[in-house]
């Protein structure tokens, strides 16, 4: 390639990716970073850790923020029982969930070019309900074996989806109607099963298919977290690889972007994220939904920023635990009933707000 | 008569002829054969045979529920496909069954009733409420919803209600074990005297329906040509829309949710006989019931002796459907 | 067979079961403006879409510098072919600064993600197109023109040998339709860019090329430098209308005048 000086004399300045600094490291090394997403992910990171500590403050017991910090320092309290033992383990689950669950949304809408997709309507969560409630009524109820259940019943449907959607290429309106059908169908399928079982089987099915942070520890986490590890670079790769996916396929050939990998490439991250965290709670319904969306809105970039989906949706789950908890206490409600009841209004506002040229239709 | 004409005529009569085997077969097939002489000796002549009994008492009821139930699905998918111009637009899938599920939940948990004829209302009042929600939203925003568009709107709803029902279960443990059993969407066990209740309505639904369908022609053109041939669009819309409510609520009340029948048939029958809704709509309305009723002598039989509820049946069987009809390029590029 | 960069031998390009052109040679000269006329459904978006390797050929091949497209990684493809689809989808809510910048995106890895060449690029793309005021505006907001040219201009910052083109002035009034080709043209003479446009106007084809093809159902009816061939007869057989071509007032480029228009009827009731 040759450079040649400009066409003609100009006073202009430079034009820069808007909202962006440069980092130039080395004479070779150059980073943009995007200074409004950083500072929403830094005020996100506070608040998640306020609700954090809120939450393990609150509960049967009240314990004093004080007491809270010192355990979570390792420093002895009396309070630790309680705190370390009791609701810790639930709480870090629910962070983790949560943190999945909005980057698979962010991962699954970048794919489908769509803000309205999410694992909850591509067969992913379906699937894994309707394995989960079929290995219960099969005698299968320990919360130890279950998430691998689910994860792979996630896992086969959204195979099922896409290779059902394929057509000599993934168009998204295809992909999102086939999931939807998929849905519906292992939604009938789970409820065959829920009047299978017994009483008692039916009775933790039904909760289970809600998404519920109940009894959930350590146990369910561990998996989740060792996932999300092993998958970090991977999530770097797909912070860079998702700007592409926002083109038609067209424009991105012309940019040089193997559209299909990546599309392909992203989709399976979000897929397995959202089965392992459907794995570790069930499904939370329209936590992959919503996290995306309002981070995108904090951030204003024209991508969806990962990492502020992923701060965002555990925000989510924790605060709608903390409601689940407290609201009817004693009685707990599970937590997908309040991510569902705040979601599905969210949703069919932005169905019902979106310009019709661009929402579905350029899909 | 024209060679088109004729071919529908062939077609509604063989319609006609598919009815009449799918009742016999269902009068016929279950547990218990029942040879198509003696049920044909039993619905004429009585008897008090234990084979006559099974037919009066049980499949009879049965299978007037589901010729129903079928007939109100099929035309009610085929109108709000029609006045949605979406080829997906069915009440399983935009959430309007579900609706009826939180009604019976309601009464379960609530009003304390316990029969299947009690819930019938309930079922009816949820499915109209989710059924305004739906359209509301399918019709906001500019130019109509896209098949994309409504489907995840359906789905959105679907999970609204499931979690509401899922917050009354969870307070209420005892309703829980009376609802699983109707979420299921089924018409064994039904009662006769729920078709009694139920077939006025889907009279005035069918009558809604009729009023409206010479406009369903004028629409499929889109809005400014119907308007152009001097139809009253929206006039037109909402008879359409409170006569598939009324049909969708009057059979998801009598058998609670069943998927995909309403999606599946009317484009059956457009493969059939064309895009005329003079021909249409009663196509639809012949394999409606056919569609239905094969559906639930299958789930009688596959895993005997016990019972696969129809609702699973037709599920199983729609999803194929749905894929072929979302791999066509036109609807996957609307 | 001459050094030209772009090639295709033997092409056959179909969509599902309808083969739209069949075994088709072509050169792209290099330093050129080469337009591809012809009437509606001829193959010639078709053709350009291969060239771009939007669409993969049945058989045959297209080839840039002897080597089959379909074995150059489309990363590396990008570097030297630009492309502007005829119906491009910008990302909801982007601006038109941010547009344009992706355009450097087959030229930037992850350690380098904003170079001084990049910056030199864009700056100099939306310059060229008059973007630059528009730099901070959301593309969703922008008219049919302005939108035009901010794509033009990412295609631009792309900074290729080639640019490939399809029907660049849909949507745009006169002026702006104008404005875009001697755009292109510019280009192409000040950077010795080479050029191929699918173009429906044929007068602006003949004002604009330096070689024309002419296609017809699927198959090349001529080509060369509008001067030799168009004519009467040449427009007859293409696009099927009777035609008088006369000297361009202006440029002295071939202009094509339709004959007169056919006798209507007399008036009804009269």
């Amino acid at each position: 390639m040759t450079y040649l000086p400009p066409a003609g004399p100009s006073g202009r300045s430079p034009v820069r990716p808007a909202g962006h600094t440069v980092v130039r490291a080395g004479h070779r090394g150059s980073f943009l970073l995007h200074r409004r997403a950083l500072a929403v992910a830094v005020v996100l990171a506070v608040l998640l850790a306020a609700a954090v500590v809120a939450s393990l403050c609150v509960g049967e017991s009240y314990v004093a923020p004080g007491e809270v910090v010192r355990v979570l320092l390792g420093l002895p309290s009396p309070d630790e029982l309680v705190v370390g033992t009791l609701r810790l383990p639930r709480l870090v689950t629910g962070v983790l969930v949560g943190a999945a669950f909005g980057v698979s949304g962010a991962l699954i809408q970048t794919v489908a070019r769509n803000p309205l997709a999410s694992p909850d309507v591509i067969g992913v969560t379906h699937g894994a309900g309707a394995a989960t409630v079929a290995a219960m009524t099969f005698g299968l109820t320990s919360y130890a074996v279950l998430p691998y259940v689910s994860v792979v019943g996630g896992l086969l449907a959204a195979l099922l989806v896409y290779v059902l959607a394929w057509r000599g290429g993934l168009a998204a309106s295809r992909f999102v109607l086939v999931g939807i059908g998929i849905s519906v169908a292992l939604g009938s399928l789970a409820r065959l099963f829920v009047t299978k079982g017994d009483y008692l089987v039916a009775q933790q099915a039904k909760t289970w298919l809600t998404g519920s942070l109940n009894g959930r520890g350590y146990d369910q986490a561990a998996p989740l977290a060792t996932v999300l590890v092993l998958l970090v670079p991977f999530l770097l790769w797909a912070a860079r690889a998702q700007r592409g996916a926002a083109f038609d396929e067209d424009t991105a050939t012309a940019l040089g972007i193997g559209l299909g990998r990546v599309r392909l490439g992203l989709s399976v991250l979000g897929v397995v994220l959202a089965s392992v965290a459907t794995g570790a709670a069930g499904p939370v319904d329209f936590v992959a939904l919503l996290a995306p969306q309002i981070a995108r809105r904090l951030t204003r970039t024209p991508h969806i920023p990962l990492m502020c989906s992923a701060l965002m949706g555990a925000l989510i789950v924790v605060v709608a635990d903390l409601l689940a908890r407290r609201l009817l206490a004693p009685l707990e409600l599970p937590v997908g009933v309040f991510t569902a009841l705040v979601g599905a209004p969210y949703l069919m506002w932005l169905i019902v707000s979106a310009r019709s040229s661009r929402t579905g239709g350029t899909a | 008569m024209s060679g088109a004409a004729s071919r529908r005529v062939g077609w509604m009569a063989f319609g006609l002829l598919l009815l009449l085997s799918a009742v016999m077969l269902s009068l016929a097939v279950g547990s218990r054969a029942i040879a198509p002489s003696v049920v044909w000796e039993a619905l004429v002549h009585g008897g008090m045979s234990d084979d006559a009994q099974v037919v009066r008492s049980l499949r009879v009821p049965r299978t007037v529920i589901g010729v129903l139930v079928g007939l109100a699905l099929a035309v009610a998918g085929t109108v709000l496909q029609g006045i949605t111009r979406n080829p997906i637009a069915e009440p399983g899938i935009l959430g309007i069954s579900q609706g009826a599920s939180l009604g019976v939940v309601c009464a379960i948990a609530f009003a304390g009733v316990h029969s299947l004829t009690g819930y019938v209302w309930y079922a009816f009042v949820g499915a109209g409420l989710a059924a305004v929600c739906i359209y509301a939203v399918a019709s906001g925003g500019r130019g109509g919803a896209s098949p994309v568009k409504l489907a995840l709107a359906g789905a959105a709803m679907n999970a609204f209600l499931a979690s509401l029902i899922s917050a009354v279960l969870t307070t209420n443990a005892r309703a829980l074990d009376e609802f699983r059993f109707w979420d299921v969407g089924s018409i064994s066990g039904r009662d006769a005297s729920i078709a009694g209740q139920v077939w006025p309505f889907l009279l005035a639904g069918l009558l809604l329906v009729l009023a409206m369908a010479r406009g369903l022609d004028a629409l499929a053109l889109g809005d400014d040509i119907a308007r152009g041939l001097g139809r009253n669009v929206a006039l037109l819309r909402a008879t359409g829309a409170l006569g598939a409510t009324v049909l969708t609520g009057a059979a998801v009340a009598a058998a609670g949710p069943i998927a995909f029948t309403g999606l599946a048939v009317p484009h059956i029958a457009r493969a059939l006989v064309g895009p005329q809704h003079r021909w249409l709509l009663p196509m639809a309305a012949l394999l409606g019931p056919v569609m239905l009723l094969l559906a639930d002598v299958l789930g009688r039989v596959v895993v005997r002796p016990s019972e696969v509820p129809v609702a699973v049946m037709t599920a199983l069987a729609g999803v194929p459907f749905l894929v072929a009809l979302v791999r066509r390029k036109k609807v996957a590029a609307a | 067979m001459t050094g030209n960069r772009l090639t295709a031998q033997g092409l056959t390009l179909a969509y599902e079961d309808r083969v739209v052109v069949e075994d088709l040679d072509v050169e792209i000269p290099d330093g050129e403006v080469t337009v591809i006329v012809g009437p509606n459904a001829c193959g010639k978006s078709t053709l350009l879409r291969a060239l771009g390797r939007l669409l993969k050929p049945r058989r045959g091949a297209v080839l840039l510098d002897g080597t089959d497209l379909s074995r150059i990684p489309t990363r590396r493809i990008a570097q030297v072919v630009g492309l502007l689809p005829q119906t491009p989808v910008a990302p909801e809510g982007i601006t038109v600064a941010d547009l344009v910048s992706r355009g450097r995106q087959p030229h930037q890895k992850w350690w380098q993600q904003w170079s001084e060449t990049d910056e030199t690029s864009v700056t100099e793309a939306m310059e060229r197109t008059s973007t630059a005021d528009l730099a901070e505006r959301q593309v969703d907001e922008l008219s049919g023109g302005q939108r035009q040219r901010v794509w033009i201009a990412m295609a631009l910052a792309q900074d290729t040998d080639l640019l490939l083109l399809d029907e660049p002035t849909t949507y745009l009034d006169i002026a702006h339709q104008v404005e875009v080709l001697d755009l292109v043209r510019q280009l192409n003479r000040e950077r010795g860019r080479t050029v191929v446009a699918v173009l429906h106007d044929l007068n602006q084809a003949a004002r604009y090329a330096d070689h024309l093809i002419a296609m017809r159902a699927g198959r090349i009816v001529a080509q060369g430098p509008p001067a030799d061939i168009v004519t009467a007869e040449l427009v007859g057989k293409v696009f099927g209308l009777a035609s008088v071509v006369v000297p361009d007032p202006v440029t002295g480029d071939p202009l094509v005048v339709p004959g007169p228009p056919r006798q209507a009827g007399p008036p009804r009731g009269a």
